[in-house]
């Protein structure tokens, strides 16, 4: 664990919402590893980051829950997108998007020299 | 939106806290379950697959804590938690609870006092309209100038008045003597304050011949009119002049002071050159009129001062009001008694800060033995900065509590320091307690709790875990902790030792005050005012004969030694100055001849108040009668004129008389205007005069308000009685007023510096009481933590006189550094009390040692106790401890 980031606060809000919109209703552990495969291991995630951020996103409206039972047969609690959830995604993926050009114009060599 | 909507479910979060919690485990459980069921699929056994998945998860409780913050509202909750728990820790240490809120209430509560003092005194708007409008011309002005700096000033609409006139009403029962002040006729629109009955003075009411009016204060019109508001519109009698009554003002004015029972306007006649030009010189208040400036009205009143002089009928010294200048009427009003609050406020800092210290050294030796529980609750996932809180949380709901008992207290304290202070403080009745004072206890008392708290906050949320769960919290930490208790106890030594120094040096003073000899018999006198209308004494003789005829009747009386009256009791407050010539003094054109001090009395004076006649004679009631005029003069006026040639037979002049007087004794000075100085520097000497028809103040009439001096061997009640009745008989027009024993007189001279005294002794009292409970707090402290130690000591074959000194060592080492500190924080401050003090040097060694030695007996009877616990040490039990 100690050569993986741990997933910063404010991105994995994004990550969650766009893992819920990929995969449909997901629990709490497959939301966590689906982050994590799709980072190809090199983030983890653990609770103590993941369900207060789920708390929040439910807070805020973005998602919601409902206990179900898993694939395996477990009882779990899944979370699904809200139409919020969705427009809330769509701003924030485009204010990633905004946000990744401009520091990759800032960090270009071409940039720095003129 | 969505913040608010995040807002009310977290607010929401709080309640129904089982079933959330029940449902995380769940949550929480089934997670770690299916991290558990891959890893048993990927191969692993049931153990290393759970490990491991504990192992990658973290902590569970730690993530159920972060869960819960962000459920709930964590700083709203957890100050709820902390309360609680904090409410169940207080009441838990009932003894120490108690203890400290009572400190902090003695603290706080003097504060609460103090401060509810300066607010209504020095901070609270006056209360009129548009009080910071409302300014104050800082000279005084005769009549004739205050009339052209009314019509002149373009940015001030000005008022002038001057205190201390008396009346007499009659004609309605008993006759009674009323202050009064006397007012131009702007005075009410100035201040912008409305009668509760009536109406105010109009400009032109102070014109001389349209000015029979008077307005009563509210007090008057209850005491002598009982509440009948009728009474607005007719007249009564004051002075034998009837005066129309146009008003009643509320019972909360009270300018210039509480004292004035009536107002009365100024009479203002040119034609009186004397009185208009060089009566009385007033102050004058005034009000900024709509868009002026205090600037502007300064560099008005600059120029009106330059212009002024022409306007006099003779030449004024370049001198007088120089300065001029223009102030906030509110600073103005209140400037005398501003350093005095200040000391005051100063010395309840110090109790304050005391009471934190001490309360801060009761936490710490409370932190230590809950250095474990605090171990506990970091291990459980409470960070630094949570412990803090909890700990701070604690403190100021202990503060709060402290806060709430000194509120209380300052109540009481408040009728105490009112009646402590002299009545004639400015704005006195101001003061009280209401929702300013209320919040700044309040705040006072949350800022005590994080003061007194955070010593020990930051020390035992710095306990290291592991040490302390496996030790009970005697290793490097106590040690530390000592040094720290230590520092507060020896702040708390030099605080209570700076108090002591200071109500010492008070204490001083005014010991060598209230044994100044004044000069004069205090013992055995009986004194009142008697005083018949100015107008009745417009004849002279018919005055003078009245005095006479009163003071022979009251000598008749079975029992009384001798009586006589006198203008100006010495330290009666009244003053009456007199402009002489002096023989074979050259005073140069244009320059005005000095003034005395001008007493007249009738001849048995000098033997009523034992004032010895060093040369020459006394007066005989000859002098009154006729023959040729004379004067006695006093030692010091002797010396300085005639320098130490003989002053009998030589002359002296009223400087409005023709006729030159005699000196034909001398007698020794009296402390006349205060106990502090015989004469002020101001004052060229003094004379007495025989009471007589050609005795004539300044205004060249003979003085009609003389006080009797009575010696008599019966009780005051019957020598008043009998004074009163022999008045009535004579005269029953004439009120019989302040009757009062001479050493009253003389204790009233001294009511500002013995309320000083008085507060600053039980300011010290308090610290050295609060002192005791701090010293004592640590040395049993030490003892309790060394009770092993000194178990093996004695085990060892030590004697109880060496664990006698191993207890006394400590408590005199920091009590021996707090009172070097103290000492030395003393000299810094004790000057700041330099113009309270008299016979006394603010570093007076005398004084300076007394509070030491005082500081150091009470440090040993601090230690009294737990020295006799250290020796009363069993050694068996002591090793068996722990």
């Amino acid at each position: 664990m100690g050569d993986k980031a741990d997933v910063w606060q404010g991105t994995l809000a994004l990550m969650v919402l766009k893992t819920l919109d990929s995969m449909g209703a997901q629990h709490g552990y497959g939301i966590a590893r689906r982050i994590e495969q799709i980072s190809g291991d090199l983030l983890s995630v653990n609770y103590g980051t993941l369900y207060p951020a789920l708390l929040k996103l439910e807070q805020e409206g973005y998602i919601e829950s409902e206990w179900g039972v898993s694939e395996n047969n477990r009882k779990a609690k899944f979370y699904r997108l809200t139409r919020a959830g969705r427009k809330q995604l769509a701003r924030e993926t485009r204010d990633w998007e905004q946000t990744q050009q401009i520091l990759a114009k800032f960090l270009s060599p071409r940039e720095q020299e003129s | 939106m969505r913040r608010m909507r995040g807002w009310l479910l977290r607010l929401g979060g709080m309640f129904r806290k089982e079933r959330r919690e029940a449902e995380l485990s769940a949550e929480l459980e089934s997670h770690l379950q299916m991290h558990v069921e891959e890893n048993v699929r990927a191969g692993m056994t049931p153990e290393a697959a759970r490990r491991d998945a504990l192992m990658k998860l973290g902590g569970i409780e730690q993530a159920k804590e972060e869960y819960r913050e962000q459920r709930g509202l964590p700083w709203l909750e957890t100050m709820m938690q902390d309360l609680r728990y904090g409410t169940r820790m207080l009441r838990k240490n009932l003894g120490f609870t108690i203890v400290a809120a009572l400190t902090l209430a003695l603290g706080i509560g003097a504060n609460t006092a103090i401060f509810s003092l300066v607010d209504g005194i020095l901070l609270r708007p006056l209360p009129f309209a548009n009080p910071k409008d409302l300014v104050s011309v800082t000279g005084t002005y005769p009549k004739g100038a205050f009339e052209a700096m009314r019509e002149q000033m373009q940015s001030l609409d000005v008022a002038g008045y001057v205190e201390g006139y008396e009346f007499n009403l009659t004609g309605r029962g008993e006759p009674v003597r009323l202050s009064g002040t006397l007012v131009s006729a702007e005075f009410f629109l100035v201040l912008g304050a409305r009668p509760e009955l009536g109406r105010p003075f109009y400009p032109g009411d102070d014109k001389a011949g349209q000015d029979s009016y008077v307005i009563l204060s509210h007090a008057l019109w209850q005491q002598r009119f009982s509440g009948d508001a009728s009474i607005v519109g007719r007249a009564i009698e004051l002075e034998g002049v009837s005066r129309q009554v146009l008003g009643v003002m509320p019972a909360e004015f009270h300018f210039p002071s509480p004292k004035t029972q009536v107002w009365i306007p100024l009479h203002n006649d040119p034609r009186d050159t004397i009185a208009y030009w060089a009566g009385d010189f007033m102050p004058i208040i005034g009000r900024l009129r709509p868009g002026a400036t205090i600037e502007r009205a300064r560099a008005e009143i600059r120029l009106f001062q330059k212009r002024v002089f022409a306007l006099f009928p003779w030449t004024m010294p370049a001198s007088w009001n120089a300065d001029v200048s223009v102030v906030e009427l509110r600073s103005g009003m209140v400037a005398d008694v501003r350093a005095r609050l200040f000391l005051l406020l100063g010395a309840v800092s110090l109790i304050l800060l005391i009471a934190c210290v001490n309360v801060a050294n009761l936490a710490l030796s409370r932190a230590a033995t809950r250095e474990k529980e605090i171990a506990v609750r970091s291990a459980m996932g409470a960070d630094r900065r949570r412990v803090m809180r909890q700990l701070l949380t604690e403190s100021v709901l202990l503060a709060l509590i402290g806060g709430t008992l000194g509120v209380l207290l300052a109540m009481e304290g408040l009728h105490l320091l009112k009646a402590a202070l002299p009545a004639d403080t400015p704005r006195l009745a101001d003061a009280h307690i209401d929702w300013r004072v209320l919040a700044f206890t309040g705040g006072l008392a949350v800022l005590t709790g994080i003061l007194f708290g955070l010593a020990p906050a930051i020390h035992s949320s710095r306990t290291a875990v592991a040490g302390a769960l496996k030790s009970a919290g005697r290793g490097a930490a106590a040690t530390v902790s000592h040094r720290l208790r230590s520092g507060l106890a020896i702040a708390e030594v030099a605080l209570a030792v700076l108090l002591v120094v200071a109500a010492g040096l008070l204490v001083r003073s005014f010991w060598a005050l209230s044994h100044v000899d004044p000069g004069f018999r205090t013992s055995q006198i009986l004194t009142a005012r008697i005083t018949p209308n100015q107008a009745y004494c417009n004849d002279a003789a018919r005055c003078v004969s009245f005095y006479r005829e009163l003071v022979s009747r009251m000598k008749a009386v079975p029992g009384v030694t001798s009586a006589a009256v006198v203008n100006t009791l010495p330290l009666g407050g009244r003053v009456a100055k007199r402009a002489l010539d002096v023989e074979n003094l050259f005073v140069s054109p244009g320059e005005t001849p000095p003034l005395f001090w001008m007493d007249t009395v009738t001849p048995e004076y000098f033997t009523v108040m034992n004032i010895p006649v060093v040369a020459g004679r006394g007066f005989t009631s000859a002098d009154a009668t006729g023959g040729s005029p004379m004067v006695v003069i006093t030692t010091s006026t002797a010396r300085r004129f005639w320098q130490g040639r003989n002053a009998i037979g030589s002359h002296i002049r009223l400087s409005s008389d023709k006729e030159w007087r005699e000196v034909v004794g001398v007698v020794p000075d009296v402390r006349a205007y205060d106990l502090q100085k015989s004469i002020p520097e101001w004052m060229n000497g003094t004379v007495y005069l025989p009471y007589s028809a050609n005795a004539t103040l300044e205004n060249g009439r003979v003085p009609s308000d003389m006080t009797i001096v009575i010696q008599a061997s019966l009780d005051e009640a019957q020598v008043r009685d009998q004074l009163q009745r022999t008045v009535a008989g004579l005269n029953p027009e004439v009120p019989t007023g302040e009757v009062k024993p001479m050493s009253a007189v003389v204790s009233e001279s001294v009511s500002t510096p013995a309320s000083t005294t008085f507060l600053f002794v039980a300011f010290a009292l308090l610290a050295l009481v609060l002192g005791i409970v701090g010293i004592y707090g640590v040395l049993a402290y030490l003892v309790a933590t060394r009770t092993r130690e000194i178990g093996i000591r004695l085990a060892l074959g030590a004697l109880p006189r060496d664990v006698l000194w191993l207890v006394l060592k400590e408590g005199a080492r920091f009590s021996l550094i707090g009172i070097v500190l103290g000492l030395a924080a003393a000299v810094a401050v004790t000057r700041l009390l330099a113009s309270e003090l008299y016979g006394v040097s603010p570093a007076d060694p005398v004084t300076f040692s007394a509070a030491a030695a005082v500081m150091a007996v009470v440090s040993m009877l601090a230690c009294y106790i737990p020295t006799r616990r250290a020796m009363r040490v069993d050694p068996m039990v002591a090793l068996r401890y722990e």
